[in-house]
């Protein structure tokens, strides 16, 4: 990535302003996910509403970093990291997006749960795993900002936690599916919030791959590497 | 991937190894090593007077006309040294045909300039292969439908964009096996330009071309390869997609995304 200004400066400002957007989108989109999480837990119907609600304008977001970006590509032909960094931004737009949706579905679906009786401890952990997300989040939007592939790098590996708690979450659930049939219509939105907690975990690696492309030119190979040190410390044992 | 685009497995029909230019006591070129690949576009971009020019122009010899100018290292096309003294660069420049930035038909009919070449080099033995081969190149160079009526009308009434690529066919008319372009679309309009690029694209069926350009959307739209050079450098050579996604090079970075390097 090159530091050096362009020599025509509008394409600067052009490439600042649409990057300014992710950052925005990616603002309203780790808000929506918390205040989601958190009306699950506290039955807060309201807030949930207006989760539901605010997804339109991350929608709108998305829109208008696609015009920019199809405008950049017109008026200024980018090359090299900047044509990078313009497909970057659009598929992490498109990452965002439907992070958003995720936490749309998951305020729906709190609203639903606040009229049955509760599992205990699910929307506690729920929370916690959307915590962990949103901070897989905010680290691969901080990776993109400064061009930060070890950063990214590590949210890709950080991914792997979230896939162990969702795991977990599912036994859970299904021992009270088990326990009392009266729970499974509860479990099963409880599931489908904990899978997709595990979407918007794994639209963060896709960002944070994105970021490994930005700086490095290339796309991270298909094995992450933490499970390849693994394999490689027991082929040497 | 695109098979079109994967030009590795062609063989190199130019090599120049560790090529120095000089002009007076201006270093003008320093050691470049390069290998220009057979039925392929390779384009030559980089800043005003970075050495692009004056390195296409060693290709076929054309450095001799300058009198202050040097060349020194090795240029082989086929493995055959072009700076030994038993080579006529005469006989070069018809297997090394070139294209100038501006259109300069020589002041003859249509058909004479096409047709001057091939009779020079005793290309044609009648008056009617001669006809065949002017049909045939104009044909290539996207021209035979427009002038075909009016053969003997001079070269230089042509417009712009039919002027450069009457120019095309009479450089292909001496079945070169190499073609050299300096800046050839630079006086054309789009339309003119579009349809050199696309003659361009089916040349590299035929022969290897050689373009420089500092248009580098020209350069990303024609060329498999991309060499770039700076300061009398070769900084970097590469595939064409590499070279403009992914430069390996700061410098090349700088400029191809406009940058001050």
């Amino acid at each position: 990535m090159s530091n050096n200004q362009h020599i025509l400066r509008a394409f600067d400002r052009d490439l600042e302003s649409v990057q300014a957007l992710i950052m925005k989108m990616g603002g309203l989109v780790e808000t929506a996910l918390s205040d989601a999480a958190r009306a699950l837990e506290t039955q807060d119907d309201d807030l949930a509403e207006r989760v539901r609600l605010g997804d339109a304008a991350i929608d709108a977001i998305e829109e208008e970093v696609n015009t920019e970006c199809a405008r950049l590509i017109a008026l200024r032909a980018p090359m090299g990291s900047d044509l990078r960094t313009v497909l970057s931004v659009m598929k992490i737009a498109s990452n965002l997006e439907r992070c958003g949706d995720y936490a749309k579905n998951l305020a729906k679906r709190s609203k639903v749960l606040a009229t049955m009786t509760p599992i205990p401890g699910a929307a506690g952990s729920l929370r916690r795993m959307a915590k962990q997300v949103e901070l897989l989040l905010k680290d691969a939007l901080d990776a993109f900002i400064a061009r930060d592939a070890a950063l990214a790098e590590d949210v890709r590996q950080r991914d792997l936690e979230v896939d162990q708690m969702y795991n977990a979450l599912f036994r859970e659930f299904l021992t009270h599916m088990l326990e009392d049939a009266r729970n499974i219509t509860a479990c099963m939105h409880l599931h489908f919030i904990a899978k997709n907690i595990e979407r918007v975990g794994d639209h963060a690696t896709s960002i944070a791959e994105q970021v490994i492309y930005l700086s490095t030119g290339a796309m991270p190979g298909e094995a992450r590497p933490k499970a390849e040190v693994v394999t490689k410390g027991e082929a040497e044992e | 991937m695109d098979l079109e685009r994967d030009v590795t497995t062609h063989t190199a029909k130019i090599e120049a190894r560790n090529v120095q230019v000089y002009y007076g006591d201006n270093h003008a070129l320093k050691d470049v090593d390069v290998d220009i690949l057979d039925k392929t576009v390779t384009a030559f971009i980089g800043p005003s007077g970075c050495g692009k020019s004056t390195f296409l122009r060693c290709l076929n010899r054309m450095n001799d006309t300058i009198p202050s100018a040097r060349v020194e290292g090795s240029i082989r096309l086929d493995g055959e040294d072009i700076y030994d003294p038993r080579v006529d660069p005469v006989q070069l420049r018809a297997k090394v045909g070139m294209v100038f930035q501006k259109p300069n038909p020589f002041p003859k009919s249509i058909y004479d300039n096409v047709a001057y070449g091939p009779k020079i080099h005793g290309l044609a033995r009648n008056r009617a292969e001669l006809d065949e081969v002017v049909e045939t190149c104009l044909k290539k160079a996207a021209l035979w439908g427009e002038v075909k009526d009016r053969l003997q009308s001079p070269g230089t009434g042509l417009s712009g964009g039919q002027q450069q690529r009457l120019c095309i066919a009479r450089a292909i008319a001496t079945s070169p096996e190499v073609l050299l372009m300096d800046e050839p679309c630079s006086a054309l309009d789009p339309i003119a330009t579009a349809q050199v690029e696309e003659l361009i694209d089916e040349l590299r069926e035929q022969f290897s071309v050689v373009i420089v350009t500092h248009s580098m959307q020209q350069a990303a739209r024609v060329s498999q390869r991309t060499a770039f050079f700076h300061l009398g450098h070769l900084v970097e050579y590469g595939e064409t997609a590499q070279i403009f996604t992914n430069p390996k090079d700061p410098r090349t970075e700088s400029y191809i995304t406009g940058r001050i390097g």
